[in-house]
């Protein structure tokens, strides 16, 4: 029971290292400053239909639709632009780091409301 | 003796000696030949009363059919330049591919004991058996390769499944029928936890591979796959390759994180 128990976590820690497929599909959050010591949380939820990404930020009521997301091999940089409901441009620049890790990283500049925050999206 | 008679002793002896060679021939043919059903069907497993199981593939890392490229039996490739040949990638995925390569594949999941999936474990060392259940119309492929997983290939006639119905795995879902002598798999539904070969060829969940399985004498199984992954190639592309029957049972042995 132990050793199959041992097997199972193996298992999952596995499954949890691995990166695979096309680097910027699933789910990726990160935290931006905001007033005082409190933070805003950003989810991006990103697809990769083999033309384009496509995404949304903050899936819900509230979510907002990716109008560009690039992914540039060289360097593996990462760009993204949007509009939230009020037409307020949304940007964000940065590179994948630790590309082979499931959770894997992008480390980046997100300007939002005239703003320029340093943004690390995590991949979940 | 004259020279007539010679020369009709020496034909004689030219015909019986073919007639030996030829009777010796279609013996060797006849056991080398694949077995079958009674009804007439190929078995590409054992026959009653044997034990043996294919390995041995003739190619050791996934590459498109005609590419001039050399790979280590780690999948490494000897040139990195070649990495464009292997197979028609999109930039993203050459990149990745490179990417796993310069990092000699330490981030394989099959490191961490995770199914090689499929074509992967066609490739994996270790043994491979395909099944035939013909009372529930499927067949089984078990691994002995890798965390010695399973997959099963229907062949009940039904539809193949909406791409929305299917929960993805390492294996997809298959559905399959014979043609002829050759058992064709069309599978759909694989997850993206697994490395698509040993040299880290990616894949995304939009792939599709038909497999062709056939059995041109009792001691070689011909597999070939085509691979349909719009998101990841620019093209459908085909690999194929031999394995070699081995007599005996799949050797027993446990799998362990970096090693086997």
């Amino acid at each position: 029971m132990r050793s199959l128990l041992a097997a199972g976590l193996l298992l999952i820690a596995g499954v949890a290292s691995a990166q695979e497929g096309f680097p910027l599909d699933g789910t990726w959050r990160g935290e931006r400053p905001a007033a005082g010591s409190t933070a805003v949380t950003i989810v991006l939820v990103l697809e990769w239909d083999g033309q384009k990404i496509a995404g949304v930020i903050n899936p819900g009521p509230k979510s907002i639709p990716l109008q560009d997301m690039q992914l540039i091999p060289d360097g593996w940089k990462v760009t993204l632009a949007a509009k939230d409901a009020a037409g307020n441009t949304i940007s964000f620049e940065g590179t994948i780091a630790d590309l082979g890790s499931y959770h894997r990283y992008i480390d980046g500049a997100w300007q939002e409301g005239g703003k320029t925050y340093k943004v690390r999206f995590v991949h979940e | 003796m004259n020279r007539a008679t010679s020369v009709a002793g020496l034909a004689v002896l030219i015909l019986l000696a073919v007639g030996c060679q030829k009777q010796a021939s279609e013996k060797d043919d006849a056991s080398n030949a694949a077995p079958r059903y009674p009804d007439g069907v190929l078995r590409l497993d054992r026959a009653p009363g044997e034990k043996g199981y294919w390995d041995s593939p003739s190619e050791l890392s996934l590459a498109e059919e005609g590419a001039k490229v050399e790979f280590d039996a780690s999948g490494k490739l000897r040139q990195t330049a070649d990495a464009a040949k292997v197979a028609p990638l999109q930039p993203w995925a050459l990149a990745l591919y490179l990417y796993r390569q310069a990092n000699e594949m330490k981030d394989d999941p099959m490191r961490s004991c995770i199914g090689p999936g499929n074509p992967r474990a066609m490739q994996t060392p270790g043994g491979v058996r395909i099944i035939q259940d013909r009372n529930l119309n499927r067949a089984y492929v078990l691994f002995g390769g890798g965390n010695h997983g399973w997959r099963v290939i229907y062949l009940d006639g039904r539809d193949p499944p909406s791409p929305d119905e299917v929960t993805a795995t390492f294996y997809g879902l298959a559905v399959g029928r014979w043609e002829g002598d050759t058992l064709v798999a069309e599978s759909i539904g694989f997850n993206t936890r697994f490395w698509f070969s040993n040299g880290g060829l990616p894949h995304t969940e939009g792939l599709k591979l038909t497999e062709r399985f056939t059995r041109p004498s009792h001691d070689v199984l011909h597999y070939e796959v085509t691979i349909d992954d719009p998101r990841t190639y620019t093209r459908t592309w085909k690999a194929s390759w031999n394995l070699k029957w081995v007599p005996g049972d799949i050797p027993e042995k446990y799998c362990e994180d970096d090693r086997e």
